[in-house]
């Protein structure tokens, strides 16, 4: 999960284990939106990587990622935007 | 329409009991994901960008209005109201809860529906002809074969955890409507000596290494064909790679070993196993066959109404084809309207499907690989009745084998591979070129539309297919040109550098010029030019004008 990371901050995300929602690691916990989401550094990633494993052992998340964030702390990539804002498209 | 037995009917009725046992044990924290993962996928279920995504089954592409009209119910119910129809006569539902999936294939069980065979290393769901025992160029229905072959492949022992996952397609004509030449198998159902058979191609495949299947046997009588499969598969299972998940695929074997080799391996197997058990006889073909007969239909001379009303004429110049029995059409329901996700059907289109399909079809709808539908036996003096109530659905767009007709997969919209968006694309196709007359001048012309190389929307078969790349964080898109998953089925050549999001209608239009530069009458169509006048004109007339705007 860290071995690609490139980039210097970033925040925990994975999807909810029951529903499979997108959420953000903050200090009270999960949430669905990015707004309290803990920034981490680089340095930080090992914590954070540990604390993830916690909490799919305890059958809280699944498929956790770090999302990396840009210089002005907002989520880098097309894909990881899409995934914290939804889908683009009009149904 | 087959028929579930008892013994069909429980065994799927187990599977829902066994993973709903393995759903709570996770959940329980008695499974992690690792050991959870293969048992999902063997129920189509995957993890996708936003949440889980269930690929449900449709084998060979029929349903029946009151499978629609559960599919709809799960739509509302368990998700957010639509769903996807996909290039292999399967639908997905794109947000379900790990949680209800065990209710949702209970619910798709009572009307014989199941997500077995959509996922994993195995033999997937088996697609077909949508215009299958329509036609009258066919030699034989391809279904009773599919229904023939799924028995054999579910639940096959050795065959569930393969190199690698295995898409078998049969047709029972010349005519290739179900993109059979790049499928693992292919089998065409042909006449030889008045003995029906059938003609075998493996190796086919798109993704990123796009082949053409190769013939491995001119002829093979009917009563052979597990025993034959059978072999293919024996020779795949023991010779395919698994140790790189990208030379895994059958394609990548024949390759390697050319197809004369593959085949003697094969005919080795084949003439070893001799499996009387797996011979059919005429009798078991003559049951299934039972189940895909005909409504009673009766000729008559009934015409098509003629209204004087543009749209409805053109919707009939497009989308309505004659049935084999006189007086009857075949009416395909293009799911590409302007501006919505090609292959999304909302759960109100669906039931109102489901109705129109009560009231005109015999219950009957079927689903293609080119993301549409179908509803096989319409009278012909209902088509204007029929006309009317698809209208009011959004189901009545007239486009159906023209430039907005696209093929087109998630992409990054919904799918964790994808590079880039392909959603956007196509509306951005249907959006520009809305116009019946501008289209049909154009005439057939296949764009379909990937959003990353593993081609879930078939763009290397394409006419004009388009790959949506990510070049340093920015959406990009490669185009290629003269790709067929017909009959002649072709893989596209790429033209050229690829092109920005808004650059690409752009490109289209001017790949478009040089087409009509070209083309000598009306019947001529963007394939034929193409192939008479090869890639470079295109390219020249692309990229001259390009550089000469920049
Ligand atoms: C959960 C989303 C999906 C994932 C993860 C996925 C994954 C893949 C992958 C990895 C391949 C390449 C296989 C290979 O080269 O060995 C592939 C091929 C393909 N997929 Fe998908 N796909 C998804 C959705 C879809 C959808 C929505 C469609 C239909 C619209 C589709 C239809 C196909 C087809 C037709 C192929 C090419 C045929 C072949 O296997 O060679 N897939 N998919
Ligand atoms: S082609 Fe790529 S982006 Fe599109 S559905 Fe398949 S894996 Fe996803």
């Amino acid at each position: 999960m860290v071995k690609k990371l490139q980039g210097e901050t970033f925040l925990l995300s994975a999807n909810e284990l029951r529903s499979g929602k997108v959420v953000f690691f903050t200090s009270k916990g999960w949430s669905s939106s990015t707004d309290e989401a803990i920034k981490i550094k680089f340095d930080e990633i090992n914590k954070y990587e540990e604390i993830s494993i916690r909490e799919e052992k305890k059958c809280i998340i699944v498929s956790p990622k770090f999302v990396e964030l840009d210089d002005s702390g907002n989520i880098k990539n097309l894909r990881d935007k899409i995934r914290n804002s939804g889908i683009t498209i009009k149904i | 329409m087959y028929k579930y037995s008892d013994t069909d009917k429980k065994i799927i009725a187990s599977r829902v009991k066994q993973f709903e046992n393995q759903v709570n044990r996770r959940l329980e924290g008695k499974l992690t994901e690792e050991e959870f993962k293969p048992l999902r996928l063997m129920n189509g279920l995957y993890l996708q960008l936003h949440a889980y995504m269930l690929r449900v089954a449709i084998p060979y592409g029929e349903l029946s209005s009151k499978q629609l009209r559960k599919i709809a119910f799960i739509a509302d119910k368990y998700d957010r109201g639509y769903g996807h129809f996909t290039t292999r006569q399967n639908i997905q539902f794109n947000w379900p809860k790990l949680l209800d999936i065990p209710e949702i294939l209970h619910e798709l069980s009572l009307v014989d529906m199941h997500a077995i065979q959509t996922s994993g290393n195995c033999i997937r769901n088996i697609s077909s002809d949508h215009l299958a025992g329509l036609t009258l160029n066919e030699i034989e229905d391809p279904r009773p074969w599919c229904e023939i072959i799924r028995k054999w492949s579910t639940f096959h022992p050795e065959f569930s955890f393969l190199p690698r996952k295995f898409k078998i397609a049969v047709i029972g004509c010349t005519k290739d409507r179900a993109a059979m030449m790049v499928h693992d198998i292919g089998l065409r159902i042909i006449k030889r000596k008045n003995q029906v058979g059938f003609e075998i191609f493996v190796g086919g495949g798109q993704g990123r290494t796009p082949i053409i299947g190769k013939k491995i046997r001119d002829f093979l009588p009917k009563k052979d064909i597990l025993n034959y499969l059978e072999a293919i598969l024996t020779t795949y299972n023991q010779e395919g790679r698994r140790d790189n998940i990208y030379k895994a695929r059958i394609k990548i074997l024949v390759k390697e070993l050319g197809i004369e080799k593959f085949r003697s391996l094969v005919e080795e197997n084949f003439s070893k196993l001799s499996n009387k058990e797996l011979e059919i006889d005429d009798k078991s073909i003559k049951e299934i066959f039972g189940f895909f007969r005909l409504p009673p239909l009766k000729p008559n001379t009934n015409q098509m109404p003629f209204k004087k009303n543009q749209e409805y004429q053109y919707w009939i110049n497009q989308n309505v084809i004659p049935h084999k029995i006189q007086g009857y059409s075949i009416v395909q329901i293009s799911l590409k309207a302007p501006k919505k996700p090609p292959g999304d059907a909302t759960s109100n289109q669906m039931r109102a499907l489901a109705e129109i399909s009560d009231k005109f079809s015999f219950s009957e709808i079927r689903v293609t690989h080119e993301q549409n539908l179908v509803l096989p036996h319409v009278s012909n003096k209902e088509l204007f009745n029929l006309w009317n109530q698809l209208k009011i659905q959004n189901l009545a767009t007239p486009n159906l084998g023209l430039i907005t007709d696209t093929i087109c997969c998630p992409g990054m919209d919904y799918c964790a591979l994808a590079t880039a968006r392909s959603i956007p694309i196509s509306q951005k196709i249907s959006s520009h070129f809305n116009n019946y007359l501008k289209q049909e001048e154009i005439g057939n012309l296949k764009i379909k539309i990937s959003g990353c190389i593993n081609a879930c929307g078939h763009h290397h078969v394409g006419n004009i297919g388009i790959l949506g790349l990510d070049r340093k964080g920015q959406e990009f898109y490669q185009i290629t040109l003269g790709g067929s998953a017909k009959e002649d089925a072709a893989i596209g050549e790429i033209v050229g550098p690829s092109f920005s999001k808004n650059d690409l209608i752009d490109a289209i239009e001017k790949i478009l010029n040089t087409y009509k530069k070209h083309k000598i009458n009306k019947s001529d169509d963007f394939l034929s030019v193409f192939r008479r006048i090869g890639i470079k004109e295109f390219k020249k007339d692309l990229y001259d004008n390009f550089t000469k705007k920049a």
